[in-house]
């Protein structure tokens, strides 16, 4: 059975850059361009600095993967943002949404990050490493940091599509 | 019949885009947020299609899958796996189970009515149950023929009505126009190069928003084999060359199902006008002949009591156009309907020269003929040709 230490980092990057664009094409019509995507970097001990920086109130989807390899992605959005992703997937003005409350954007942006981290684990399952979703959860706030236990290994993708950043981190339990 | 989908999906953010990707099919769609309400509602409402979710709490699709596959009343449901659980073996293994289709998501709602349309033939809704499209409304016809000359034809043979007439070389050109403008009927070159015009046509009906498109072959006159051909394969009717415009207006105006009564019969302030065009043969007499009784009806219904039978245009009477005059006039005097009849002096002459018309008098115009009512002295002649 292949192990994880056997993906390489030009091989994670691929595959989440594959996911995002095939989402964000699909779903909503919008090119997702990869900025930059940070090495992996092996838990330590040391204190993790907050690297996502979006700026003003944040909706943060995460879906997990359970399987012969497991871990968390989150999507980091901007409020603005996610309520444009929600508007344009359910034809909803910005009145509508507000009127809707929090939960009509947070089942979009859910139902989002499903698919993204969908397409990433099954590119993965094809190369040998099978798992299962699990389902999503929200998080909103701001000013606020999502730290890994110290047996993960982190990876930091930015991407812009439009005006707007994205940002992923993608948290894999390491392989022991 | 209106078919029912079963969406199960704990996304209401999908079943939103479900509920958007159906909305111009004449089919309803019910909603359930687990297995266990989708097995609930697919009981109860006994649904032609379930479009499943695998990972939903509660109950996941793959258990309410399994459930459907083992109870006798609900095996027969085909269902269509909507899911971000994709990957080579998974996909095998739940196919296993017995699925009609798998759809990994992301998806595109045409990708998803397509799928759907294999399995339930989708009808697109029409504007209402009542309304019909008339022969004086706007339609949109598609011309799939590599000669450039016929396109330009047909175009001329047509620019008297409201359709515009679109012009394709090819058939990738076709499904591209169909895909992006649906047309309300396409005519089809059945000499298209490399025998391309039967596969097109098979493309077409594939489609669900062009399943039942009127879709016409066109080939020579003399070509029998060819249109024989093209009406075992399903054409709405085969068109021969040289064409005969007003015979393919006709054709497209009867397979669109256009009312053209209008063509002939009119309300004009208080008087009920029916005109026959210049050219009034055995197809215009039927037609005529199919909307008689009901417009005539309908006039005396909205208050009507006046009727003029216009004939100012027609470039001649024969015996059959006698048939439909004297029809006319008996069927206004049924109904009470004071009428009188406007002719040109080529018909007046040709009626003083036949025994069954000779007594019919007539108006030199509709103005006349609206005002001998106003003076209360209309010319009415007497049908069935009596004297």
């Amino acid at each position: 059975m292949p192990t994880i230490d056997q993906i390489s980092e030009t091989v994670f990057r691929d595959t989440i850059n594959r996911a995002v664009q095939d989402v964000f094409k699909t779903m909503l019509g919008r090119t997702a361009v990869l900025h930059t995507a940070s090495d992996v970097a092996n838990a330590d001990g040391t204190p993790w600095e907050h690297p996502v920086q979006i700026d003003g109130q944040q909706v943060v989807g995460t879906v997990g993967f359970i399987g012969d390899i497991s871990g968390l992605i989150y999507l980091y959005l901007t409020v603005d943002f996610a309520n444009e992703i929600a508007g344009y997937m359910l034809s909803m003005s910005s009145s509508e949404l507000t009127d809707s409350g929090h939960e009509v954007v947070n089942d979009a942006v859910g139902e989002l990050t499903n698919m993204t981290v969908g397409t990433f684990k099954n590119q993965l399952a094809d190369k040998g490493f099978p798992c299962r979703l699990t389902i999503p959860s929200i998080l909103r706030g701001s000013n606020f940091s999502i730290e890994p236990v110290s047996s993960a290994t982190r990876r930091i993708y930015r991407f812009s599509i439009g005006p707007s950043v994205l940002v992923i981190d993608l948290l894999m339990k390491t392989g022991d | 019949m209106r078919y029912k989908i079963l969406t199960v999906d704990d996304s209401k953010t999908v079943r939103i885009i479900v509920k958007k990707a159906f909305k111009s099919f004449d089919c309803e769609i019910i909603e359930a947020s687990n297995g266990v309400e989708g097995l609930a509602a697919a009981s109860k409402e006994k649904p032609d299609l379930i479009l499943l979710d695998i990972t939903m709490p509660v109950m996941d699709g793959v258990e309410m899958l399994t459930k459907i596959k083992a109870s006798h009343e609900l095996k027969s449901i085909p269902v269509i796996m909507l899911t971000a659980e994709g990957g080579r073996d998974n996909v095998l293994k739940i196919a296993k189970i017995g699925v009609r289709d798998y759809i990994v998501k992301p998806f595109k709602e045409e990708v998803l009515v397509e799928k759907c349309g294999r399995v339930i033939s989708l009808k697109p809704l029409t504007d209402g149950p009542i309304k019909t499209k008339s022969v004086f409304d706007p339609a949109i016809i598609l011309v799939v023929e590599d000669k450039p000359a016929i396109i330009t034809q047909i175009q001329d043979g047509l620019k008297h009505t409201p359709w515009k007439v679109h012009g394709v070389h090819n058939p990738a050109d076709a499904i591209e126009f169909c895909n992006r403008t649906p047309p309300d009927a396409i005519i089809i070159s059945l000499t298209l190069p490399e025998e391309a015009s039967i596969p097109l046509f098979r493309q077409i009906r594939q489609n669900v928003k062009s399943k039942y498109t009127p879709i016409f072959g066109l080939v020579i006159k003399t070509d029998l084999a060819l249109q024989q051909q093209g009406q075992q394969v399903g054409f709405s009717h085969i068109l021969t060359k040289p064409i005969d415009n007003a015979e393919l207006e006709a054709r497209i105006a009867k397979a669109m199902n256009l009312d053209t009564s209008q063509r002939y019969f009119m309300v004009d302030g208080d008087v009920f006008v029916m005109r026959l065009p210049a050219v009034t043969n055995a197809p215009v007499i039927s037609e005529m002949l199919g909307y008689l009784k009901s417009k005539v009806a309908e006039a005396v219904d909205s208050g009507i009591v006046k009727a003029v039978i216009d004939l100012h245009e027609l470039k001649g009477i024969t015996p059959e156009i006698i048939k439909l005059l004297i029809q006319a006039m008996a069927t206004c005097k049924d109904l009470a309907l004071q009428f009188t009849l406007v002719g040109n002096s080529q018909i007046i002459s040709e009626c003083k020269s036949s025994e069954d018309t000779r007594n019919w008098q007539f108006h030199d115009s509709l103005a006349d003929a609206k005002a001998s009512f106003a003076k209360g002295s209309p010319i009415t002649p007497q049908p069935a040709g009596a004297a």
